[in-house]
């Protein structure tokens, strides 16, 4: 038997002025609780019908989307290789990097060079504005990790320093 | 297809939608994360992922420039700005248009005139749409009471530059209005940095009814029904249906056909929604406003009409005519959707970022979840708490609430609280069931004792 959505309102209008808590109407494939008290659990509610296995039977959680792969995508930058003793300059926002203060000039700093915190390594472009990146270590270029002209992510290694106290321990204060 | 590669400017379960729309019309994606989502799903179900800036939003999801920056970098032809975020900001869409990038969404002046909602209001206006009777920019308290005294109390107070419910306030009689008048001024310029307030009549029994509309560059413009979103909390909407049980069926074909005349005259392109007000006392409907973006309920609107409003979207964005023309759409079946947040109902629903143990969506013919969420993912504290969008179908509306009490009851979720349990008691009561509620009954619900009761009973699920 089926019941159309009309019937089964006029049952909700013929029972809703009576004194119930909870009702449960199962005819068909049509499953409806109605409540006008508590929360009515359906474990509680329909214990006869064993259509439905208990949630633990359940298979195991399915995730939609295809499960993450091991290794990013190909075309993901190039993650800090773990600089022993370096220091990581990283891109401070998204956008294009060079390593020159204008085409064809000499790039800011060249492998070896000596850096200090204020020393401007390079430049990032974000919509027609060049930001200066400063290289925030003490020490010398050990390792250039970016091109003239790539585009760099925010966080992604540009510049690995190896540091001044590394270099000649005695110093350190 | 004249887009073969998206920047995809948003994050969780919106942002996958638009990845599987883009995948089943050959397009690549690029998507732009925070650091905070590196690591997540939709970093890895797109061709590549961009981290544009740190977690916090306006360092990362909502910067202009970092956005056009990575999609520049990874040479992308368009944009999706999926919905929130930037979707509404008309200098996103300009900022595109400049560097050569396809803003998958409506042109900037759409998004401009219909943003500002006393603009909005004027305009509907114009075009023969009612509206509810209402002022102009009240500047002061003293124009707001001379002008909440023409209109009659209860007034409701709201912002121009509006939404979310902030810098709305329901003032029931004149002593009211000077506490509510500031506390709603200083609301909008916090929120919106523009405190300009309006006067709008207040209507109590009432239903939030809105068009979905497709626009394309063609001059069509087709709606695809409407959507009831009356169940909300503090205007955050919490289920939603589609049609509209309540409307009757001689409003139904005027709204529907407001929709269309308010998109047509302001030459809309793309996906678009237009919020009606529905006074049940009185059967009439009156304008609210127009969201220029997707939105967050578009699936109940796909499973009554079997379209794919986001592959609509990127073809309408490729200069293409839309799929059907209006007596293509065929309207079938009723379809609702909760949304599951990472809530706790019993708490005041207070956030509950965390880590998700496990993660068990229910699973069948006339059910669909959107979301980015599975078991092992942190939820970052930075962002919005939805969590799923739980959607099923049925023949009929009541055999749609019997399927979303079904699915509610297998959906299983532990390491976070959710507003699963809030969902499985508000799909029982039986004014929910009859359909015979208006935007304030989910807060009266809240208000009694027996949800007090329920929600201390099954808190943790």
């Amino acid at each position: 038997m089926e019941l159309t959505q009309e019937e089964v309102l006029q049952i909700l209008n013929l029972i809703e002025k009576s004194d119930f808590d909870f009702m449960q109407l199962q005819v068909g494939e049509l499953k409806l609780t109605v409540s006008k008290g508590n929360y009515v659990p359906s474990a509680v509610a329909a214990p006869a019908v064993a259509s439905d296995p208990p949630p633990a039977a359940k298979p195991a959680p399915q995730i939609k989307e295809s499960k993450p792969k091991a290794e990013p995508v190909a075309a993901k930058p190039k993650q800090p290789a773990a600089a022993a003793d370096g220091v990581v300059i990283v891109a401070p926002m998204v956008g294009t990097f060079y390593t020159t203060p204008e085409p064809g000039a000499p790039p800011f700093v060249d492998l070896g060079a000596p850096v200090d915190e204020e020393t401007t390594v390079g430049l990032i472009e974000v919509m027609k504005v060049f930001n200066a990146v400063q290289s925030h270590a003490r020490g010398v270029i050990a390792e250039i990790c970016v091109q003239n002209g790539q585009f760099v992510e925010y966080g992604q290694t540009l510049f690995i320093v190896k540091p001044k106290a590394a270099a000649g321990q005695k110093k350190a204060k | 297809m004249s887009v073969s590669r998206v920047l995809v400017a948003n994050r969780g379960e919106i942002a996958l939608r638009v990845i599987r729309a883009c995948r089943a019309l050959g397009i690549e994606t690029v998507a732009a994360v925070s650091e905070a989502d590196r690591d997540n799903l939709v970093a890895r179900a797109a061709d590549r992922s961009v981290c544009v800036g740190p977690p916090r939003p306006t360092d990362s999801y909502l910067k202009i420039e970092a956005i056009i920056s990575a999609a520049l970098g990874t040479v992308c032809d368009a944009l999706h700005p999926g919905y929130g975020f930037l979707a509404e900001r008309p200098e996103l869409a300009e900022a595109c248009e400049k560097n050569g990038i396809k803003f998958i969404g409506p042109h900037a002046e759409s998004i401009r005139r219909m943003g500002n909602k006393i603009k909005a209001r004027t305009l509907a206006q114009e075009f023969g749409i009612p509206v509810v009777s209402g002022s102009e920019k009240v500047h002061n308290f003293k124009e707001a009471t001379a002008e909440a005294q023409k209109i009659g109390f209860p007034v409701l107070i709201k912002a121009a530059a509006g939404g979310g419910g902030r810098g709305m306030k329901i003032v029931a009689s004149a002593g009211q209005l000077q506490g509510a008048f500031e506390m709603a001024s200083a609301e909008a310029r916090a929120a919106f940095g523009d405190p300009t307030l309006y006067l709008e009549r207040y209507i109590a029994n009432a239903r939030h009814i809105e068009v979905q509309i497709l626009g394309d560059r063609h001059g069509n413009v087709i709606h695809v029904g409407e959507r009831d979103c009356s169940l909300q909390r503090r205007h955050q909407k919490v289920i939603e249906e589609a049609p509209a049980a309540a409307l009757p069926l001689k409003l139904r074909e005027e709204i529907q056909n407001a929709a269309v005349t308010i998109a047509k005259k302001i030459g809309y392109e793309n996906a678009g929604t237009i919020e009606f007000l529905l006074d049940q006392d009185a059967e009439r409907f009156y304008f609210l406003e127009m969201n220029t973006r997707i939105q967050v309920e578009h699936p109940v609107t796909e499973a009554i009409s079997g379209m794919d409003l986001v592959q609509e979207q990127l073809r309408i964005a490729a200069g293409e005519p839309l799929s059907r023309s209006q007596s293509e759409v065929k309207l079938s079946g009723h379809a609702i959707e909760c949304r599951i947040t990472a809530e706790s109902a019993a708490h005041g629903f207070r956030p509950c970022p965390g880590l998700i143990t496990e993660w068990q969506p229910p699973e069948g013919d006339d059910i669909r979840v959107d979301t980015h969420c599975y078991a092992g993912y942190r939820v970052p504290p930075f962002y919005d708490s939805l969590l799923a969008k739980l959607i099923v179908r049925g023949e009929n509306r009541i055999e749609a609430v019997g399927k979303m009490q079904d699915a509610l009851e297998t959906f299983f979720v532990s390491g976070i609280e959710t507003t699963i349990p809030f969902l499985r008691f508000i799909a029982q009561r039986l004014e929910y069931v009859k359909g015979e509620v208006n935007t304030r009954w989910l807060e009266s619900v809240l208000a009694t004792s027996s949800f007090q009761a329920a929600t201390a009973a099954t808190s943790y699920q």
